[in-house]
């Protein structure tokens, strides 16, 4: 296994030299840099299937010269399963990147791409093995610029910058508040190594374990995305390229739940009052319900997604966060189960959002555009991104059989099983939070009704989508795998459950395994059979077989099928792609049901022709709604530093002479003070 | 046996460190940037003496390559880029300063009794046969940085920053025996590119006011 390690970082390192060695051949650049990225993901994916299996953690420690720092590393079952998660989507995503890249060829340094590429990968799989408080702040933050460096990639364009810097400003935020949780932890272990956070020499007290919860909730939860921490994924993620917008949304926001999984399971040891978990379970319902609302109003296809990772960052929240209610109270199978919908959701999301976001790349790579009002007509053009892109947003849906379904259907169960609480409060809020995720799970629906059928169905919009051609093999096998992934983590739960159980097992300290499979392993049980069960590979043949009814009745009662190929009836006009339902249009009902939180704002303008008002020669639709997070929490907060800051100005007089003098008279003052 | 050389020791360490200071001074007063370089050099030479002296008495054999390291960069190469940047840009002497030199020397002096006093109650504290000049060292850092305040040509205000480093060298020998070596390396790699950068600014200095007066750096403020 530590060959295998070992490899597996000697590839992401040789893939972040070799490329800015061979300057002036970005086709060699973009072969090896995504060449080795994937043989690295490759390499991951065995590496992590052994750490699930190996009943020993693999522990490799290198110390430094630097005071505080080593470079220790430890592959756990719950390392290993983000490591398979960060692997996975690697691989299909550095497949996907090969012919993805052809188009950036020229305009952009092949080398510095494929090297930041490499170095973002590597952070990543650094920051869920390392087993030091202090490296781990390192590769967290190297992986905070390393991304920030991906998203300017198109530095020309302001709002582009914009976005990376916003990124920059959230991430450091986040980042000061984590290192904080680790001195809290230092200053009880002594040390920075995990094991040491683990085992304290004394316990933390009460309000210090409060006080680190507390903090470490804001400081991941900004890489994670939780409302209202949330504001800057709608502006990174559609500003990377997107091949880097699928890892930073599939899998870099989900180094942050590990990172909550670790110190609260783990290094807190699992023991906390029931309300933490009340927090993170409200947390999570208002991320998930909030973030599909907005999602619903994006008519830029990447930042709809973006939205949708806040929603389902919520849904993973509300797993974990019923787990420790349950883990607080004692109910040890049913906290495994919360943990393990939520782990389930993890490795569901990054694949379905890594392939939806592939999806959106192929569109833009073929379009030169995300609005998605100027797509239309696409499936019948690009077939295979079509029905990849379907499969991806079936599963986001949460529809049976893919896998967003299973893990959705698991977080629900866990919701559901409140009645064994034993506080009446929570027995309240728990089928409350269980209500929210329908609304959710429904919008979700919606939203992805109209992201299929405005950008694939009708006629298309625009001449971006009138000459749009499938894309190349390579984009489409990155593509395949992942929505192949998507089927099989959906029609295989019974094998994949037993592997979670062999994470969640060491952290809660009970095993579900036997109690969450029915029928020899064909169906999945919420612990008790009795209550709710569900086998998905049944559900899928009843759907075939539905489907397979349905074509038998036809053809035994049908009549005879004739063929006959004429436009589609339009009351005698001639159909354009004007008279599509549009985007805007299609969420209207939704705008107005909502329309307290949305508080949209709708300017219509029309101009008539000069001799009669009943005849209007062009109208102006304008549509926004309101930013309520930018505009009630963060504006105030910018706008308090900037006035605090105006009213420093004076002392900046610009003289160099001045500054210097400003020094040395602090140092004499500071020297007589500690006399 | 062992105590009289020790002794001796120490005070040639003190007599090195007096002739820092004496530099120093002589730096404050001087006017011609050529001579100003030069007693630079000659000050670095006074450090390399005492950090050879300590290394002679304590038998501690990295300091030996600090105080060759010094003789290279400080004594050689940073006065040489110095005196070529004077020498490109013509100027040979400071006329205008923002401290004259009768009341720059004062001032330094009471900078010297300042630092007496601050390091008055840690010197008794120490055990090392050097702890003496830790005094002369803060004085050093501190006459060093007054001349970047007095002094307005930005090639003056680099051999004030010189000056500052040298007197933090001192002071890293007179209270530890010197840093680890591996910090010492990094020290002077920054010194060296210090410098360098210093003197492309100057140039840049130069091209973009016609003069190398950091005062008018104050157009940049909006």
């Amino acid at each position: 296994m530590t060959t295998l390690l070992l490899a597996l970082l000697g590839c992401y390192a040789a893939g972040i030299f070799l490329p800015l060695c061979l300057p002036g051949r970005p086709r060699i650049q973009n072969v090896i840099a995504n060449g080795l990225a994937g043989a690295a993901g490759l390499l991951g994916v065995i590496l992590s299937l052994m750490g699930l299996l190996s009943a020993q953690p693999l522990l490799l420690s290198v110390p430094s010269t630097l005071p505080f720092l080593t470079f220790a590393i430890q592959i756990d079952p719950l390392a290993a399963f983000f490591v398979l998660t960060i692997s996975l989507a690697g691989l299909a995503v550095s497949i996907f990147a090969l012919g993805y890249l052809v188009e950036y060829s020229g305009r952009r340094s092949m080398g510095a791409l494929g090297a930041l590429y490499n170095g973002f990968l590597l952070s990543m799989t650094l920051v869920v093995i390392a087993d030091d408080g202090f490296f781990f702040l390192v590769v967290w933050e190297l992986m905070s610029l390393v991304s920030y460096f991906l998203v300017v990639t198109e530095h020309e364009k302001a709002e582009v910058r914009y976005a990376g810097f916003f990124y920059l400003i959230m991430m450091h935020v986040g980042t000061a508040f984590i290192i904080l949780t680790f001195l809290i932890f230092f200053q009880e272990a002594g040390s920075f190594s995990f094991e040491a956070f683990r085992h304290p020499e004394q316990p933390l007290p009460e309000g210090m374990r409060t006080f680190a919860f507390l903090l470490a909730l804001i400081g991941f939860g900004t890489k994670a995305g939780i409302v209202p921490l949330h504001v800057w994924l709608p502006y990174a993620h559609p500003a990377a390229p997107s091949h880097i917008s699928a890892l930073m949304s599939g899998v870099m926001i989900k180094t942050a739940i590990y990172a909550l999984i670790r110190v609260y399971f783990d290094f807190l040891g699992g023991q906390f009052p029931w309300w933490w978990g009340f927090v993170i379970l409200v947390v999570g319902a208002v991320s998930a319900l909030l973030g599909v609302l907005y999602a619903l109003m994006e008519h830029d296809l990447k930042s709809l997604l973006a939205y949708h990772s806040v929603e389902n960052i919520g849904i993973i929240l509300l797993g974990i966060g019923a787990g420790m209610i349950f883990q607080a109270f004692g109910l040890k199978d049913f906290a495994a189960l919360g943990l393990l919908a939520g782990l389930y959701h993890t490795i569901n999301h990054a694949m379905f959002k890594a392939l939806l976001f592939l999806g959106a790349g192929a569109l833009l790579s073929v379009t030169h555009t995300r609005n998605m009002e100027e797509y239309g007509g696409l499936l019948r053009r690009m077939p295979w991104t079509g029905f990849f892109f379907l499969i991806g947003a079936v599963s986001i849906a949460a529809l049976p059989p893919t896998n967003g379904f299973v893990s959705e259907w698991l977080v629900f169960q866990t919701l559901f099983l409140s009645f064994h609480l034993p506080a009446l409060f929570l027995k309240l809020m728990l089928p409350i939070a269980a209500a929210m995720l329908a609304l959710t799970g429904v919008l979700a629906l919606a939203c992805f009704a109209k992201a299929f059928g405005i950008s694939f169905l009708a006629q298309p919009r625009s001449g971006h989508a009138r000459h749009a051609e499938e894309v190349s093999p390579a984009m489409r096998i990155g593509m395949a795998a992942l929505a192949g992934v998507c089927v099989v983590l959906g029609l295989a739960p019974m094998v994949v459950v037993p592997w979670l159980d062999r994470i969640t097992e060491p952290l809660i300290g009970a095993s579900i395994q036997g109690k969450v499979l029915a029928l020899d392993g064909w169906a999945l049980a919420p612990v008790n059979v009795e209550f709710s069960s569900l086998s998905t590979p049944a559900l899928a043949l009843m759907l075939a077989g539905l489907a397979a009814l349905g074509l038998v009745l036809a053809w035994l009662f049908g009549g005879r099928i004739t063929a006959r190929y004429y436009k589609t009836w339009g009351c005698g006009l001639n159909l354009t792609p004007r008279m599509e339902y549009t985007a805007i249009g299609f969420v209207q009902p939704i705008k107005r049901v909502f329309s307290t939180l949305y508080r949209p704002t709708v300017k219509l303008e029309t101009e008539f022709i000069e001799e009669s008002r009943y005849f209007a020669k062009r109208r102006w639709f304008e549509f926004h709604i309101e930013p309520v997070f930018q505009r009630y929490l963060y504006d105030p907060v910018v706008a308090f530093f900037s006035t605090m800051a105006d009213r420093l100005r004076f002392i900046q007089s610009g003289s160099l002479h001045l500054y210097l003098t400003y020094i040395f008279v602090t140092l004499v003052l500071l020297l007589l003070i500690a006399m | 046996m062992q105590q009289m050389p020790l002794q001796i020791g120490s005070q040639m360490v003190d007599l090195c460190a007096a002739l820092l200071l004496l530099t120093c001074f002589a730096i404050v007063a001087q006017r011609r940037l050529t001579a100003c370089v030069d007693l630079f050099a000659l000050q670095s030479v006074f450090l390399a003496a005492t950090a050879g002296l300590v290394a002679f008495l304590t038998g501690i054999h990295h300091i030996y390559v600090a105080a060759a390291l010094i003789v290279v960069i400080k004594v050689i190469v940073i006065p040489r880029i110095l005196k070529q940047v004077i020498e490109r840009l013509n100027v040979s002497r400071e006329l205008v300063m923002n401290v004259n030199i009768p009341t720059g020397l004062l001032i330094c002096g009471i900078l010297v009794i300042l630092s007496c006093f601050i390091t008055q109650p840690i010197i008794p504290i120490g055990f090392l046969l050097t702890r003496d000049s830790l005094t002369i060292a803060l004085a050093i850092v501190l006459i060093g940085f007054f001349t970047m305040i007095a002094r307005k040509k930005a090639v003056t205000q680099v051999i004030g920053f010189l000056v500052m480093e040298n007197g933090l060298f001192l002071g890293a020998t007179a209270a530890a025996y010197g840093m680890p070596l591996i910090v010492e390396l990094g020290v002077f790699f920054d010194v060296l590119v210090g410098a360098l950068i210093i003197g492309i600014y100057t140039h840049r200095l130069q091209d973009a006011f016609d003069s190398v007066d950091t005062s008018k750096l104050t157009v940049l403020k909006e």
